[in-house]
């Protein structure tokens, strides 16, 4: 297993190098420049020359090099090494000036936002997004888990039809369909939460709900399937035979198992919890991470796109890891 | 089975972590989206963006202020108390007032507006009102300076660029700075400077946020020049709320990206007293719905943009209002009462809520005047007459009635009429679809349906694609003339009109100061913003005369005559309609918000009627006679 992860890891550098790459060559191609704000006025041609320059927006290869150098805690590991950044911070000090904040992994600064760096901005957002899917998430599978079970035990009964259908449009119905209702009934209609924003809980009821609809429904349908055939299955009738009662045979011994294919369903689901949740972010006014890509890309703000996009894939993978682990854990069989 | 329970614990203490990571707010006196609620910077050298000059009046105040409850936006003392001009118009002298202080309680002095405006004149700052700056005299020759200086540093040797000469450069930039331009702190308190021609606006521009002070103590810690280039390195960081120092009525306590911003009142501002709200809370709502919903909900207090595509819906149900309560609305508009206090008097109403304000703004269509088109076939619209024709065949009342549908005023002058005292506009041209196949015919094109397939070139937002629609329509059906539409991303929009690489192109402008030339300027043949590449000597020769003319009434002339060549002799472009502004906010709450054509709202004249904080009276725009015309609807 500390083979698995290691080989895991050591694999890491080389899916993101690959990704960074594929990334930056998209955003690059896109059509404007990021220094430009197209409503407002501008400054002099030459101005905007030379910031274009100082950003190293006037060639891709300087850009890919210098980035990447400064979001891998390269740039900060030579400096370090060097004693450049003690140097920086001493120099600093004598003249009367701020030192300068120099994080390990520098993602640089935003290009729209000019008074934010994109690790200020990760780090505003960040919490955000795990609450919303880590909360979504919870919600699901305690939605999920239930309807499965109850389905399982009458297959084809009105109860199992039902959660069936629901589950039918969880999945197929798109979230901002289900956020914008779920707003107007509970934000609009009978006004006992609010229609958006962040900071306190009531704020955090309708959009993890929203989130946690589509998973939720996949959640019962793997339920399901998996009671259904833990059910039907010898050690279950054995169990039924020892004489335990109804609950016990349920959670204890069909569940267990039934649950086996919810987990590995969890870690891509979690990952994409946390990360894909732009759409119910948008509907919700939700200061996330989700957002704040979207707003980069129409921007072309080269650093936060790269920066969010970086770190949306070290969690992806990260997650997967931690699930295949735990999943190894849980059921020894599995090599 | 405990060990199934593990991922479900461990999400849990994830959220609760999360959670308890990050604060809630509590509700402030006043709520507002400001724009859509993000804002680009509190740098003020640095902005240009409407949310960011709003906040920046908040934070801080400049020598002067505009009074916005006067329709003529007068000028009042701010952290100048008094000023002196001299006879030629040229040179000005502000005394500042002794009980400025910043929120640090140290007094602002003469010597932080040299600071800061020597900032707004480097290259390194890339300030998008330098043109502003380089008024006072020197200014230019020092930017130009600096610009040559950093240039030849940047050619050095590597082993030349080093910290120190970096340094003695950048030494070199403030001794020339205070050597060759005519500003000077003349001690703490007085300030003078020397322009390079009589400017009669210049107190307004004092007034604008750009030109507002920075903290030096503060900035000058964060900037330092860059043995690489020379150029000052500017680093991110003294606009957050624990070290921004403000110099305004509020100061800033809280600012979370794309989230919330937070002010309260500063201990230190000398005109504390009149502030009649503590703190005031900024969301960041980017969907247009969702501000009208916050709006409804009560969650916020006023919304400074309603964009959203039903807002021609919302506006229909107020003028439904004003028509049931008709005899009432007619006897307080005869009273000369502003917009905003004919509906606070009527009767308590959600329809009332919301408010559409001509804006001191104009939306038009461009022509490219080159003599080629950017394909290098020829430019029928190199001929006046040909632009002529097409600006007299379009039908503008309709657009408005039926396509804009908000309260837009049509348009025929590129300022809008009655906007700026002493100013008189021309006529410009009306709606005549025979007139101008006359003149199309004359210019050459007897036949219309040989006339170039005329392309349209608009950004894809905003409801632009409805007027090219409606425009092209106008053009086919009153001139006979084929027409095709172009819609591009408003990311590289802006580039195509700066190439000319277009034929005819929707634009639009907002003023930047109270008067003419905030408009004129940009047809001058030389200007940076002259899209449509127009060139007539004798219109760049009336602005020249213009500004050398002491005398404000001939001053005015010369510009309105150079008006009158744009909007009915060359057409460079053709005004279809005045932008409205709308608000949303409930007037029988809110007071503090005025009508005025400029839009320039400033949220320490907020009072929150009822709440026992202030005068709890409402605020409300001068009588106007009648006789006298005016910026109201």
């Amino acid at each position: 297993m500390i083979g698995m992860v290691l080989r895991r890891l050591a694999a890491l550098p080389v899916i993101l190098i690959v990704i960074y790459t594929i990334t930056l060559t998209l955003a690059w191609a896109v059509p404007g420049n990021p220094l430009e704000n197209p409503e407002g006025r501008q400054p002099p041609a030459e101005v905007m020359e030379k910031m274009k320059r100082q950003y190293n927006l006037d060639s891709f290869p300087r850009f890919y090099v210098s980035y990447l150098a400064n979001a891998s805690g390269f740039e900060y590991a030579r400096d370090w090494a060097t004693g450049q950044i003690a140097h920086e911070r001493a120099q600093a000090q004598d003249a009367g000036l701020v030192p300068p904040v120099r994080p390990i992994f520098d993602f640089g600064p935003s290009l729209h936002n000019e008074d934010w760096t994109v690790n200020e901005i990760v780090a505003g957002a960040m919490p955000v997004s795990i609450t919303l899917g880590a909360l979504a998430i919870l919600i699901a599978l305690v939605i999920g888990l239930t309807a499965g079970v109850v389905g399982a035990v009458k297959p084809n009964s009105i109860a199992d039809h039902a959660t069936l259908a629901v589950a039918l449009i969880g999945i197929s119905l798109p979230t901002f369909v289900i956020g914008t209702v779920l707003l107007l009934i509970f934000g609009v209609w009978l006004p006992i939460l609010p229609v958006g924003g962040w900071g306190g809980f009531k704020q955090l009821v309708l959009p993890s709900v929203t989130l946690s609809l589509p998973f939720a429904a996949y959640i019962a349908r793997l339920t399901r399937m998996g009671m259904i055939e833990a059910l039907d299955s010898d050690y279950v009738r054995t169990a039924r035979a020892k004489g335990l009662s109804e609950r016990s045979v349920l959670l204890r011994h069909a569940l267990k198992n039934a649950f086996l294919p919810v987990l590995s369903f969890l870690g891509p689901a979690t990952a994409l919890a946390m990360t894909g949740s732009f759409i119910v972010e948008r509907v919700f006014t939700i200061p996330g991470m989700g957002q704040h890509f979207i707003n980069a890309v129409q921007n072309k703000d080269l650093f936060l796109i790269m920066g969010v996009v970086l770190i949306f894939a070290t969690m992806l993978i990260l997650f997967n890891l931690a699930v295949d682990v735990m999943y190894r854990w849980v059921d020894p069989r599995i090599e | 089975m405990i060990k199934l329970l593990v991922p479900v614990v461990l999400l849990a203490a994830l959220v609760v972590g999360a959670v308890l990571s990050d604060g809630a707010t509590k509700p402030a006196d006043f709520t507002y989206i400001n724009g859509t609620g993000t804002i680009n910077t509190l740098d003020l050298q640095r902005m240009s963006w409407q949310p960011d000059l709003r906040a920046a009046r908040m934070f801080f105040e400049g020598l002067t202020r505009n009074d916005v409850f006067t329709w003529g936006y007068d000028i009042v003392p701010a952290i100048a108390e008094r000023w002196e001009i001299s006879g030629d118009g040229r040179t000005y002298t502000f005394h500042l007032r002794e009980s400025a202080k910043w929120s640090n309680g140290q007094p602002v002095v003469a010597g932080d507006f040299v600071y800061s405006w020597r900032r707004a004149l480097l290259p390194d700052i890339a300030s998008d009102y330098i043109a502003f700056f380089r008024l006072i005299e020197g200014a230019g020759g020092f930017y130009d300076w600096r610009v040559e200086s950093l240039a030849a540093y940047e050619a050095l040797p590597d082993a030349q660029r080093t910290q120190d000469a970096a340094d003695a450069l950048w030494q070199e930039t403030v001794e020339r700075f205070d050597r060759t331009v005519a500003l000077k702190a003349i001690d703490d308190r007085t300030l003078t400077m020397t322009l390079t021609e009589p400017t009669p606006y210049w107190l307004d521009m004092c007034a604008f946020a750009v030109f507002y002070p920075v903290y030096p103590d503060l900035v000058s810690q964060y900037e330092r020049p860059a043995p690489k280039n020379g150029r000052l390195d500017l680093r991110q960081g003294w606009t957050k709320p624990d070290r921004l120092v403000c110099s305004g009525p509020f100061m800033l306590t809280e600012w979370k990206f794309r989230r919330s911003m937070r002010a309260e009142k500063n201990p230190y501002y000398w005109d504390r007293d009149s502030i009649a709200i503590d703190s005031i809370e900024m969301p960041a709502v980017d969907e247009p719905n969702a501000m009208i919903l916050a709006f409804e909900t009560g969650s916020v207090d006023f919304v400074t943009d309603v964009t959203v595509g039903y807002r021609a819906d919302m506006y229909a149900r107020k003028l439904e209002f004003y028509d049931e309560n008709r005899e009432l609305y007619e006897s307080l508009k005869a009273q000369g009462l502003d917009a905003i206090e004919i509906d606070r008097r009527l009767p308590d109403d959600p329809r009332k809520n919301i408010h559409v304000f001509p804006a001191f703004a104009t939306y038009w269509y461009n022509f490219n005047c080159l003599p080629e088109l950017p394909d290098g076939r020829d430019n029928p619209f190199a001929d006046p007459r040909v632009r002529r024709a097409f600006a007299m065949a379009v039908d503008k009342e309709t657009l408005v009635r039926e396509v804009k549908r908000t309260g837009e005023p049509v348009a025929s002058t590129i300022i809008p009429p009655n906007a700026i005292g002493g100013y008189v506009s021309p006529k410009g041209l009306g709606f005549d679809p025979q007139g101008a196949r006359a003149l199309l015919a004359e210019a050459g094109w007897p036949d219309p349906s040989q006339f170039p397939t005329v392309e349209i070139l608009f950004n894809k937002d905003a409801g632009h694609d409805l007027v090219a629609q409606s425009v092209a329509k106008d053009w086919h059906r009153h001139l006979g003339v084929p027409t095709r539409l172009q819609q591009k991303e408003l990311k590289v929009y802006p580039n195509d009109l700066k190439k000319a690489n277009y034929m005819v192109s929707r634009a639009g402008w907002y003023a930047d100061y109270g008067d003419p030339t905030t408009f004129l300027e940009i047809n001058r043949s030389t200007d940076g913003n002259n899209d449509r590449k127009y060139n007539n000597p004798v219109y760049d020769d009336l602005l020249d005369r213009a500004s050398t003319e002491t005398d404000s009434a001939k001053r005015m002339a010369l510009l309105s005559e150079a008006e009158r060549i744009i909007v009915e002799e060359d057409l460079p472009m053709v005004p279809l309609f005045h932008y409205v502004t709308v608000y949303l906010f409930d007037p029988d709450t809110i007071s503090g918000i005025n009508p005025h054509a400029r839009a320039m709202q400033n949220m320490f004249l907020i009072d929150v009627l009822g709440d026992g904080k202030g005068p709890d009276t409402p605020r409300a725009m001068p009588i106007l006679k009648p006789a006298l015309g005016g910026a109201t609807p």
